[in-house]
């Protein structure tokens, strides 16, 4: 498209404005989190700290924080296995099966994935009590493959959609049988959309607040959300500490997104634009 | 497929329907049963007792003030969040310098965990320390430290900034993948015809995007409208109750004061508001799926 030169000059302000506006608060957040204890923060803020040290680092990595890490790292990365296996077994379903039973429960999980967490949260909480789960990762994980599921199927079967089925009906002339099909034909060839999923369940599961928090009691079974937000109150006004955890926190999820972020935002937006 | 491949279709859709009737679609049933009991701290066996929670949350001062605050947290979070995603992906697709790496730092924010968001941004509205007023009293806007969180002024305004600062970028994300399936061929004759860049935003790209800016904005209406982590940490739904949304009260409700009750039946009318938005959706992506052409 033609562009004046005074227009282009004024769309890349607007583009350094918008940089500065989502960048802004992260500059901070790590400024803040390399201050030492004795450099004050504000009035007026200086912007990057004089004497930057990792101090922070070493005094917010206590052993609750790992503890938390460990929790959220098992929950999540539990979550992940579980959802995508089952959510790739159901959209397989879903693409395959012609009956019209099989596209009404399609629409059943579409539906289950607008849920409000907090209106099914007390029922949820009640059952897992009723079972003694409370205060378990199991509790945690039955809650996110369940919560993940619906878009997790949603995502694979837009990916699976898109597989020729010609490969799978030649293989089944050959004489393979159904399993193997699926496992050698189609598990390989859905990979984009496995590794979409994945990015997926793990920056849903990796920041879920409100299971963990009603779920959870005790500090040993605290997930990182949970146990940030305990610092809150522990810390007080330790801002520099409180950031240096926040950085840890966010560093895993940010890194494995720039990685794949290529997958997921095509499995996202493939979904969103063709509906 | 043949009749044994069929065993397998059910075979392989029976643990997710099994997870999914058991811990979304039972919930979803036990939350209405739940509204008509009564529980508390004190008599912790649950006591039906017909439709008198309702009546009792009806009639309290907080009820109004709930629905209230939803609606102004729920419209001024959708629609500043799909105008910046909007513009932002008009901008992002003018193919300007640096380009690509703009658009990938965009997206920061939404890869964000809430919490550390919402803690990150309590910091920054911080009276004394934060970031937000050395700003703008450095910058004259403002005379002394406000208190942002702590005023009911400006708590619900202040913590709908930061879910848009979060959200936008998911808006973007899709509204570009769009807006690069407009048609070229258009644009460069509305160009030709000495159409200006206004007039090809209305007359081209608008109509050609529109399905997917409705489904995305209801889309957006439904997520917001269940938030729960940014409001939670950043306000806990004060002061005197001016961010309290339906999720915040509901949590307060159940799992602060153990009155499942009426956390319930706060459940429930969100599950109503829901029922109706989840109607919407599925009208508009008929409409939109049936003016697309067929293919």
């Amino acid at each position: 498209m033609t562009q004046s030169a005074t227009t282009r000059w004024i769309l890349i302000g607007f583009q350094l404005l918008l940089a500065l506006f989502v960048l802004l608060p992260f500059f901070w957040m790590v400024s803040v989190s390399l201050k030492p204890a004795t450099e004050p923060f504000a009035i007026p803020a200086r912007l990057w700290p004089q004497a930057p040290t990792l101090e922070n680092y070493v005094t917010a990595f206590r052993p609750e924080f790992r503890t938390y890490f460990m929790n959220s790292l098992i929950v999540s990365g539990a979550s992940v296995l579980i959802t995508v296996s089952l959510g790739l077994l159901a959209a397989y379903s879903f693409t395959r099966g012609r009956l019209l039973v099989i596209t009404a429960l399609m629409g059943l999980v579409v539906l289950a994935q607008m849920f409000p967490h907090s209106a099914i949260i007390i029922p949820f909480y009640k059952l897992m009590r009723s079972v003694d789960l409370l205060n378990t990762y199991a509790s945690l994980i039955l809650a996110y493959v369940s919560v993940t599921l619906p878009v997790a199927v949603w995502m694979l079967r837009g990916f699976l959609q898109k597989l020729p089925v010609s490969l799978e009906e030649a293989a089944a002339i050959d004489g393979a049988a159904p399993l193997r099909i699926f496992w050698e034909i189609v598990v390989p060839l859905a990979r984009p959309g496995i590794i979409a999923t994945s990015v997926y369940v793990l920056i849903v599961t990796w920041q879920e607040f409100l299971f963990a928090l009603s779920f959870t009691s005790t500090k040993d079974m605290r997930t990182l959300p949970v146990g940030l937000n305990d610092f809150i109150g522990q810390y007080g006004i330790r801002y520099g500490e409180l950031m240096a955890s926040s950085v840890m926190v966010s560093v895993p999820v940010i890194a494995v997104f720039f990685f794949l972020q290529r997958y997921f935002v095509a499995g996202l937006t493939a979904g969103a634009v063709k509906g | 497929m043949t009749s044994s491949d069929q065993r397998l279709v059910w075979a392989f859709l029976a643990p997710t329907l099994l997870l999914l009737g058991v811990f979304l679609y039972y919930p979803m049933i036990g939350t209405v049963i739940e509204s008509f009991y009564d529980t508390s701290f004190i008599s912790p066996e649950p006591r039906f007792v017909g439709w008198s929670v309702y009546e009792k949350v009806l009639s309290s001062r907080a009820f109004p003030e709930v629905v209230w605050n939803s609606i102004v947290w729920t419209l001024g979070v959708v629609l500043l969040q799909n105008l910046l995603g909007f513009f932002t992906a008009m901008l992002l697709n003018q193919g300007l310098p640096a380009q690509g790496l703009t658009r990938a730092l965009v997206l920061l924010p939404f890869v964000l965990p809430g919490v550390v968001t919402a803690i990150l941004w309590r910091f920054m509205y911080d009276p004394q320390l934060g970031l937000i007023n050395s700003l703008l009293i450095r910058l004259g806007v403002l005379q002394e430290n406000a208190a942002w969180l702590a005023s009911s002024d400006t708590a619900m305004a202040a913590v709908i900034f930061v879910a848009v600062w979060k959200g936008f970028p998911f808006s973007m994300l899709i509204y570009l993948a769009a807006l690069q399936n407009v048609d070229k061929s258009q644009l460069e004759a509305a160009t030709l015809d000495g159409a200006g860049p206004v007039r090809r935003l209305i007359d081209v790209t608008l109509p050609a995007i529109k399905d997917v800016v409705l489904v995305n904005i209801v889309l957006t209406l439904i997520l917001t409208f269940n938030y729960f982590d940014i409001v939670w940490v950043m306000t806990r739904g004060g002061p005197q109750n001016a961010t309290h949304i339906f999720p915040t009260k509901i949590f307060e409700t159940g799992f602060g004061q153990f009155r499942f009750g009426e956390a319930a039946t706060y459940g429930v009318f969100s599950i109503l508001v829901l029922t109706v938005l989840v109607a919407i959706y599925i009208i508009v992506q008929r409409s939109a799926a049936a003016r697309r052409p067929a293919g």
